[in-house]
Order: C-alpha cells, then structure tokens, then sequence
C-alpha cells in the first residue's frame, strides 16, 4: 500500500471516537430515510395488494332482510360479476365472568371457508366455524379478554345470555377500512342466528362487478343501477358504499403520513450533514500539521484533496454498512407494524431497490458536500501556515509584534460584563470562561446550534399537533356530548323513556333523537354520496357544532339542515341557502342548507335536521329508538358506571334494549388511531433530538480537544477536577439552552405547518393549532439531560488531562 | 486540602527549607526503550532565594520545574515543599494544592484567551476560593498596578503587547499570595527591554520575601539571581565548582564534581604552609580562608581572604615549587573545600583551554598581589 493510503487507513483508526461519531452521524440521516423509503414503497404495494387479494367488494349495499333468492338476483344482475349476503347487526358481548360489555358488530355468513369477497385472514389455529361458535377479529380478544377456546357472552335484546365458543381469530383487511368509529367484528354462521334471536335473514350485500374494477364511475353506474333494482323490488337501502380493487380506502391518508415522515427524514440528513460537516473541519484543522508536512516533501493540493476525498469516502462505506442492513430491517418493521395496525398482510421481508439507492446516494453524497469546503480549504492551505500552528483563533498565543483588536464581539462581552461588575454583579470567573468560550468558534456553535434547535422546534411541534388532534377530535365530540347513549331495538315513546331514566339517581336529562339516511343525487338524478342525518330536538345542548357557515337548526324548519363541510368536496360551489337534492325512503326531495359545520374527515357525510320535523315524517311523533341522556358528571369512568346502571334498570323495566354506551367511548378509535401517528412523529422527533445531542457531544469533544492547553493552564493555576469538568458541562448546557429558546420559537411555524399537513392528510380539512406547554417543558428538560449527557464524557477527558501532557515546555 | 497531606519531613532537619527534592529520578519509555531525564536529584532551596536553573536544551531542567511543581510524577524520589509531600496528592488535590502554594509563570504566558487581564488575574482567585468573592477584583487590580498594567486591565491577552502578557501573566501568578513563585524561561519570548523589566519585578519580589525559582538559559538573568543551580545530562552540577571555574562546559564541570573530593577543615588551622610542597587545587564551598605573609613574629599580613566560589592551590600546581604563601581557616568558623589533585587539576587545564587561559591570568594577577605584599613586609621588617 502507497504511504498516503496507509495514512488514509491510519487517520480511520487513530481516533475511533472521531470515527464512530462521524460514521454514526452518517449512519443517522442514511438509516432513517431508508427506514422510510423502505417502508414508504412496501406499504404502498402490499397495503393495495394486500387489500385487492383480500378480494374487497366493489359495492357493499346495507338493507332490509333478504334471503337466498334475492341474492341469487343480485348475483345474476348486469355488471355484477359476483355478490355474497351476510347479515351484520349489533350485540354487547363478554367474556364469561367479565362485567364490561364490549359492543361488537356481528357477522353472520352463510359458510365461513366458502368466502370470496372481503375474505378473512386467519390467525393462528382457526379451524372451521360450525353452529354456536365465533370466530373474533384478533382486537376483540384484548377488548374482552378472552383467549382462543373460551366460551363468550352475548347479550340478546330481552337481556338474557347466549354462551357461543371463541373457536379462532381473524382478520378482515377489507370491511370498514376508512369507518374510524366502527366497533370491530364477530363472525358466526347464518345456523347460529336463531340462537341469537336473529332471523336467518342477510342484510347487506357485498358485490364485486364484472370489469372495471378500479374505475369509480363504472362502479357508481352499477351500483346505482343495482340499488334501483333492489328498492323497485321492494326493499328498503339505507346505504351503499364503494371501493377500488387495487387502492386501499386509507392509502392517501397512509401515503400523505409517510410524506411527512419521509420529510423529517431529509431533515435529519440534512441535519446530519451539519455534523459531518463540523466534524470534518475539526479534523482537517487537526491535520494541519500533517498536511504542512505532506505539502513539504511534494504533495500537490490535488493529492492532499484525493486523500482527505478517500477518508470521507471511507466513512461513507462504513456508515452504509450499518445503516443500509440496518434500514432494510427497520423499514420492514415500520412496515409490518402498520400493516398489522391496518389488517393488510405484507408480501415478505424483500430489498427496495429504490430505498437502497437513495440511501447509497445520501451515505456518498451527503458527506462529500458537507466535507467538500473543509477539504478545500485544508488542502489550499499554504506550508507555512501549516506548519507554524493552526487556524484556530485565539489560542492565547501571541504572534511576534503584539497587540491585536478585540472583535467586535469580545467588546462587546467585555463591555457587558464591565456593566455589571458596576452594578455590583460579579460572574465568577469559570462561569464567565464558560459563557464567552460557547461564543469562540461561531460557525461551529451555529452548526450545533441548527441541529439542536430543529431538533427541538420538532419535539415541541410534535407535543403541539398532538393537543391539537385531540383538541379536534374533542370538537368533534361536541357532536356526542351525551353521557350515555340508549339504542333500543324498536322505538319507546319520549316521556316513558323519560320517566323511566328519571329514577335512575345520576341521570340530568334525556333526549331522544330520530336517524335517517339520505343519498344525496346530482341534478342529474345520480347518487353523489349518501348522508347519515341525526335529528336532535333543534333546542338539544347536546350538539354544540362548529359552524362555517350559517345558522344552526330551528324547531319549525321544514326539509331544512346543517350538512358538515365534507359536502364541499361533492359541491364545491354549494352556499347556505341552495338546495340540495335528496333521496329519502325512495322519496327525491328538495332539502335546504341552513349551515355548514366542521367535522372529522370526508369520509362521513353527516347532517342534521330538527327532531320535530324528521319523527313526523319518520311517522315516529314523540317516539325515538335513540336516547342521549346527561348525568350529573361528565367523566369517562362515571358515564362507563351510568351507562351499566341504565342499562340493567331499563332491561330490567322491560325495555328492548340494545346497547347503553358511555358518551365519550365513541372517540376512543379515533383516539387511538391518532396516538399511533403522533407515536411516529415522536419517534422522528426523538431521531432529530438525537442526532442533535450527537452533534452537541461532537462539538464538545471538539472543543475541548482544541482547547486542551487551556484546561492544561486552569489545572496549574488551582482548578480542580470538578471545576474543569463543571466548565464543561456549563458550555454544553448554555448551547442546549440557547438551542430551547431558538426551538421554543421555531416550533411556532413548524406546529402551524405540521398540523395542517397532519390534518389534510387525515381529516381532509385544515385546523386550528393548539399550543401546549408540555413539549416546551419536556423539551427544556430534555435538552438540559442531553446536554449534560453529551458533555460529560468531554468533560471527563478533559479532567482527566494531566498538565504536562497540554503544557509541552521544550 | 494541604492539611489531609501528613508533613512527612520534621521541620528541624531545615529549618528555612521550603523545598527539599530528594533522590529524584524520572525516565521516560518510549518505543526506543527508557530514557533516564533526571539522574537522582538532591535539591534544597531555601525561603526568599531568588534561584536560577540553568542548564542545555535537553539537560531536563524543565522535567525538574515539572517535579517541583507537582506537574508531572517522579519515577522515584520525593519531593516535599512547604512540609508536604506534593506526590502524596491526588492530580486534582494537586491542582487545589499548586494554586494556593505555586504561582507559575510560563515561557508563553499562558493566559486563558476568553479573559481580559483582570479576570485573567482574578481566577485563581476563584479556583481556590481565596479573598471575599467581592475582594477580588480589587485585589486583581492592585498586582496589576504592581506589574504597570492597570490601564490594560479590561483588554483580552491578544490586545496587549508580549510583555504585557508576561506582565500580566506574573500577576497572575502572585494573585493567591502562593510563598512561591516558579517561572520557566519567562523572559525567553520577550524582547531585552521586556525581560529586564521582568527580572527588576522578580528581583523586587525575592526582595520581599517570596522564594523565585526560574529556569533560564540566559547568563545576564542568572547574574541577577541569588543562586544558579546547573543541571546537565539529569545531574545537578555542584555550585562551588559552577561559580570557582563557570567557564568550564556543564559536561566538565558535571566530571569534575565526581573527581573533587569533599573537605571540612576548622578554624584557624593552616591549609597550606609557606615554602611546603602543593600537591591539590582547593575550592572554597563555604567559610572563609585567609592567605597569609607569616612574618617572624606574630606579625603576618594577610594578603588576601578566599571565600565561597574562590579557590587556591593553582599557583604551585601550574608553575611548580613550593608554596609562595600560606592559607589557613578564618577564625570564624570552618572551612568546607573541594579537593582536587595534582593530576586531575592538569587534565582540567588540558581539557579546558578557557579554564586554563583564565587560571592564568588568575595567577598573573596574584602573583603580582603577593610580590607587592612581599616588598610592603620586606620594607617594614628593614624600617
């Protein structure tokens, strides 16, 4: 090996502590957006693969009762190439000897292997479903807990009890994907409905068409046309929903997350690069010497630049050693997570070619244009320079000749401390070392400094959006402000619900509410979408909605309602005051817009309209099979205790009741779901506090290094180990500190930016940003650990120097 | 800090002893193998001497200022200061230890570059938490006074001139009041002006009691010192024959000490006796001795009296014959000499041709003294 390359292999393994810290922070930038590039491309093919092999329904049409024949007719209608029935409804289960009752959407199908569309993947040893057995989706095991071989309880609406066996789990990737607020599902054979008091009897349809699988207004055309037939053929819709084939109904909102992942990844490299960088000028000025050397005995610029070009290189390989097994693993993970959350199965570990690229390209490029300056600059410099000291400024000595000018900064410290030791205020002298000495090499601390406040306006924006999305979702609450809610099997009269619930202790007030379900039609008499409307007495404190626009309801509208802002998306140009077409009970009617107010997403169309007006023409008058009732207290544990007390009195009272839940369970999918975001984001944010606690760590040791003489002096003039260490330790913590007020503000903007691209993505609609201390706080005291953490070990070697080592005397 | 570490010496043994360096040896390893620096040194300073060490690049009088300032280990030895043994210290106790006890001053100054003058002055201070944190930057203004840089004191080092920086490096140094004060090469980076104003603040200072240790290479600085210590090739030179033969090399003189032999003579007893045969070359190491004209009666003349640094003896080894004089102890007390034969004496003159050139002109001179003594006595005895 030629001299210089043994020198290049050399400088690798002289300072292994320098090695590892610029191989890691090559490593953190290259891991990171191969974990997300990685996952990014094998969430995207298997989530729609995944889902199209789960054969997911075109259309699923939710009906009254039909049998056999019926579905044979819908099987054999135009456009339909194949259609299955299943009857879904609704039962409080346990597990025996449990007392919380789990609300579960029950599927009835009529042969569990022979399922085609929105087929079930089995989980574990899931044998055949045979009469008075169920199968769970694998989330109902923890909600009940209950392990595969007990025997569950269903509650029937008489308030008796079925025992069916748990014989396995499963999990459905295709049903209610984009339904935040569905309950999840129990699957029994269409044998064990009478057991249940169900009639053998399907109520919806899943039908997948013939061609034309991915193509939206084919299957809108037929389902239309399907729906036609069904209500001429006399039976009731209440609603039809579609789907794509090959795009998985959450693959935007999954796609527009990864984005942003995939944003703070760049980030991090880029963050990543300000450490190489630092690191790398630190190391060039280390090398003056040699390279005045090198420069001495015939080496051209061009071959002191190659060598210092095949060191960055060197670091780049072994960095992409780690980070590139390392980002295949890591994406597969975040992969696998995410499906697993998303009930999609993936198509094995695999390589991503494009993610292995872009990480080879960042590992190789990133380093060479953050070291590109350093190097040209090192391997410009002139012998003589080199060989007669370093380019640091300010290392005590004095150049033959004298005096100097202070920079303008130094004036202005000393200037500063002058006025306060008038003013009585004295800084101890190591403390005042500390201070001045976080402002001596400039372009280093901004470079720390960047990295460190990025880091923490990310943490803190992180903490900011996740008040924010709870905030929203507690708006959306507004809409469910109820403490418990009653859903009997047929409709109760007003006042004897209100008499009853009356001499529950506890229990404020009681609403009932009437439902309906609309289809809202183009002028071209299409179906547009359908809408759920909610009628709430128009007077009822229990809506407490975020009006855009208009007014909200009167008791005396008449086909007027309050439509959330989603309607936008299908009537971009719809103002308060225009109509709006709908198709109640087959019945084509003029509805008018009275306002427009905010809710969750553009997934569910809701309206509301008086109670007064819908019971009438429901012909449910002063009836409802909805009650919300308000209780003397409003928190989760007294609604969950409320909602078993009503539930046992009315039972007991003779009430076919369904289902008492507590008011604030809604939200707990939607709750869940964003917390599992915020986790992401959390973890990025931690990434980026890293890399910047790395960077702080490499400065310090940096400093340190280059102020060795210096601590050399302090020892020999009377400062102990403690003092030398503490000095340390207090630069550190000034940049950490410095880097919390710039974070504090930064955060500002970047919560503004993340919560609107978080909440596009997720609620299709913009919201408003709430701030929290919390991610200020944590932060604070996050950064002081880090900083403290990150110069401990500097400060420890520094301690350690013995003085003859830093004070060369001959 | 200093009272954890037991007085291992009992303070009778020396009474005014600040620093004692016993059997002192330090080697370094390297790839190359070991290599002794210091060769057993046996050192004693006494409180308010104004020392100077010389010796050649490489002798290892900086390795020695390291010993002594606690700054680097002794490989064997001990070195005791102010009855303490500063080896017996933690690194860390010993930094405690240095800055209430050592002031150092450096070749390059040394001061921190973040820190104007003041505060410069004032961090020792600090560092051992000596004076009212309020006193401080009076006190820190006053030495700069002392040292003319009161006008400077809120400039940062870079601002000031070289000798100012020494300046302030020395006030520095006397900031905790530390009994001693250790300078290595202080006034090698400065220009004559600078270092001379320098030595006049050493000097002032020695004077007031503070015991100076410096390391130079410059004679016009050594001249000003109360003592020279040389050191050569990790051996201490003994200073009767550094000060009684100072042209010869470190090297010769560091031979010559193994050639001498030791003597303690008591008062009043004659050395050498006039018209007898001189078979050695005497130095005086300490005490006084008179040259004596013995007349026939009790009526000698002294013609001269030889104290520390002088010697006698040469006249007869270089020319011959027998004693022109006769030299014998003052009355006041003994009389420690070095020793030196006949044989080693002309091997000293062969091997030193400046020695041996000096000698001569010694000899001249005396000579012509004695012949003027002798006709001053010849006249009397025929008056």
């Amino acid at each position: 090996m030629r001299p210089r390359w043994r020198k290049v292999l050399s400088d690798l393994v002289d300072n292994i502590a320098r090695t590892i810290l610029v191989v890691s922070s090559i490593a953190v930038g290259v891991l990171a957006v191969g974990v997300i590039a990685g996952a990014y491309v094998i969430i995207s093919n298997d989530m729609s693969a995944g889902y199209a092999a789960s054969h997911p329904a075109n259309i699923e049409i939710r009906m009254d009762d039909f049998d056999d024949d019926f579905l044979n007719a819908i099987q054999n209608f135009e456009g339909i190439a194949n259609a299955e029935g299943r009857r879904v409804f609704g039962m409080r289960v346990r597990s025996v000897g449990g007392t919380q009752w789990t609300m579960l959407n029950i599927v009835a199908v009529q042969d569990f292997e022979e399922i085609e569309i929105n087929q079930l993947t089995a989980i574990g040893e899931t044998g055949a479903l045979g009469k008075n057995e169920v199968i769970v989706d694998r989330d109902v095991l923890d909600k009940v807990d209950a392990q595969v071989g007990d025997v569950l309880e269903f509650q029937l609406s008489d308030g008796t009890i079925k025992r069916l066996q748990l014989v396995g789990t499963v999990r459905d990737p295709a049903t209610n994907m984009d339904d935040f607020l569905a309950p999840p599902a129990a699957y029994i054979t269409m044998s064990t409905l009478p057991a249940l008091h169900q009639p053998e009897n399907y109520n919806r349809v899943y039908a997948i068409v013939d061609s034309g699988q991915d193509d939206d207004t084919h299957i809108r055309a037929v389902a239309t046309a399907l729906k036609d037939k069904i209500e001429k053929s006399g039976h009731a819709v209440h609603s039809t929903w579609r789907s794509k084939t090959h795009e998985h109904p959450l693959a935007a909102t999954v796609n527009a997350i990864l984005g942003i992942l995939m944003a703070l990844g760049v980030l991090i490299v880029f963050l990543s690069s300000s450490l190489i960088a630092n690191t790398l000028s630190a190391l060039l000025n280390q090398h003056l010497r040699h390279i005045g050397v090198m420069k001495l005995v015939g080496a051209r610029d061009r071959q002191i630049f190659g060598m210092y070009l095949a060191l960055i290189l060197s670091f780049s390989a072994l960095a992409l050693l780690i980070a590139v097994p390392l980002g295949g693993q890591g994406a597969y993970a975040l992969a696998r997570y995410t499906a697993d959350e998303m009930s999609f199965s993936l198509q094995g570990y695999r390589i991503v070619p494009i993610a292995l690229v872009i990480q080879i390209a960042i590992g190789l490029l990133v380093p060479l244009v953050a070291g590109f300056v350093p190097i040209i600059n090192g391997s410009r410099v002139t012998v003589l320079k080199a060989i007669s000291g370093n380019l640091v400024q300010g290392t005590g000595d004095q150049a033959e000749g004298g005096a100097k000018r202070e920079s303008r900064l130094e004036r202005l410290q000393l200037r500063f401390t002058q006025m306060l030791n008038r003013r009585g205020i004295q800084i101890p002298r190591p403390l005042l070392i500390s201070l001045r000495n976080t402002f001596r090499r400039r372009g280093r601390l901004a470079l720390t400094l960047f990295t460190l406040t990025m880091g923490g306006a990310i943490f803190i924006s992180v903490f900011n959006v996740r008040v924010t999305l709870h905030d929203y979702i507690n708006a959306i609450g507004n809409y469910f402000l109820a403490d418990v809610t009653l859903d009997f099997d047929r409709p109760y009269r007003l006042n004897e619900v209100k008499q009853y619930a009356a001499q529950v202790p506890g229990v404020v007030t009681v609403e009932g509410w009437a439902f309906a379900n609309a289809e809202i039609l183009y002028p071209d008499g299409s179906t547009a979408d359908n809408m759920s409307i909610l009628a709430p007495p128009a007077e009822s404190e229990l809506v407490s909605p975020i009006l855009v626009a208009g007014r909200w309801l009167h008791p005396d509208d008449k086909k007027k309602l309050a439509v959330s802002d989603a309607i936008l998306d299908l009537f971009p140009d719809l103002r308060v005051g225009d109509n709006l077409t709908l198709r109640i009970n087959r019945q084509d009617e003029a509805w008018q817009v009275v306002g427009i107010f905010k809710f969750v997403g553009s997934q569910r169309l809701l309206a509301y309209a008086p109670y007064e007006y819908i019971s009438l023409d429901q012909n449910l008058a002063n009836r409802a099979y909805s009650y919300y009732i308000v209780t003397e207290r409003h928190d989760r544990p007294y609604q969950e205790m409320m909602a078993e007390k009503v539930d046992a009195f009315f039972r007991d009272n003779g009430f076919h009741l369904r289902e008492a839940k507590p008011g604030l369970s809604t939200l707990d999918a939607a709750v869940e779901s964003l917390d599992i975001l915020v986790a992401f984001l959390l973890i990025m944010a931690l990434l980026t506090a890293t890399v910047g606690s790395m960077g702080l760590a490499g400065t310090m040791s940096m400093n340190v290094l280059e102020r060795t003489r210096e601590i050399g002096i302090m020892r020999a003039i009377g400062a102990v180990d403690r003092e030398v260490m503490r000095m340390v330790i207090a630069e550190g913590m000034l940049i950490g500190l410095i880097s919390w007020v710039l974070g504090a503000l930064l955060s500002i903007p970047f919560t503004y930016l993340l919560a609107t691209i978080v909440s596009l993505a997720v609620f299709s609609t913009p919201i408003e940003v709430i701030f929290t201390p919390t991610g200020f706080i944590i932060w604070m005291v996050l950064v002081v650990i880090l900083s403290v953490l990150a110069s401990a070990l500097p400060a420890r070697n520094a301690a350690r120097l013995t003085i003859r080592e830093v004070l060369a005397y001959e | 800090m200093t009272s954890q570490t037991p007085p291992v010496l009992p303070a009778v043994e020396q009474a005014d002893a600040i620093i004692q360096m016993r059997g002192i040896v330090k080697t370094f390893k390297n790839a190359a193998g070991e290599f002794t620096v210091l060769k057993g040194i046996d050192l004693t300073l006494q409180r308010g001497e104004f020392v100077s060490i010389v010796g050649k690049s490489g002798s290892g009088k900086s390795t020695l200022l390291n010993m002594l300032t606690g700054i680097d280990h002794p490989t064997s030895g001990q070195v005791v200061v102010d009855n303490v043994d500063i080896y017996a210290m933690t690194e860390s106790e010993r930094s405690l230890w240095r800055g209430r006890n050592l002031g150092i001053v450096f070749q390059f100054f040394q001061l921190l570059p973040m820190l104007s003058l003041l505060e410069n002055v004032m961090l020792p201070m600090d560092y051992v938490n000596m004076y009212a944190f309020d006193e401080r930057p009076q006190r820190a203004m006053e030495l700069l006074e002392l040292v003319g840089l009161e006008k400077q004191a809120h400039k940062l080092p870079l601002a000031v001139s070289t000798g100012q920086q020494q300046s302030a490096a020395i006030a520095r140094a006397l900031s905790t009041n530390a009994p001693i004060l250790v300078a290595d090469e202080p006034t090698g980076n400065l220009d004559s002006r600078a270092a001379g104003h320098i030595i006049d603040l050493f000097d002032e200072l020695a004077q007031r009691g503070k015991t100076i240790v410096m390391v130079t290479h410059d004679p016009s600085m050594t001249r000003r010192t109360s003592r020279t210590i040389i050191i050569s090739d990790g051996e201490l030179v003994d200073e009767t024959i550094a000060k009684a033969l100072p042209l010869l090399s470190h090297r010769l003189m560091r031979e010559l000490s193994r050639k001498v032999e030791h003597r303690t003579v008591p008062p009043n007893q004659t050395i050498i006796q006039r018209k007898q045969p001189v078979d050695k070359f005497f130095m005086i190491a300490s005490g006084q001795v008179e040259v004596v004209l013995e007349g026939r009666k009790a009526d000698d003349t002294i013609i001269a009296r030889l104290g520390p640094g002088e010697f006698f003896g040469e006249i007869e080894l270089t020319r011959g014959g027998k004693s022109i004089a006769s030299v014998r102890v003052t009355p006041e007390g003994p009389v420690e000499l070095l020793a030196l034969s006949r044989d080693d004496f002309n091997w000293l003159m062969n091997v030193s041709p400046l020695t041996s050139e000096a000698m001569t002109r010694i000899i001249q001179s005396r000579l012509e003294e004695n012949r003027t003594s002798d006709r001053r006595k010849r006249r009397r005895w025929f008056r």
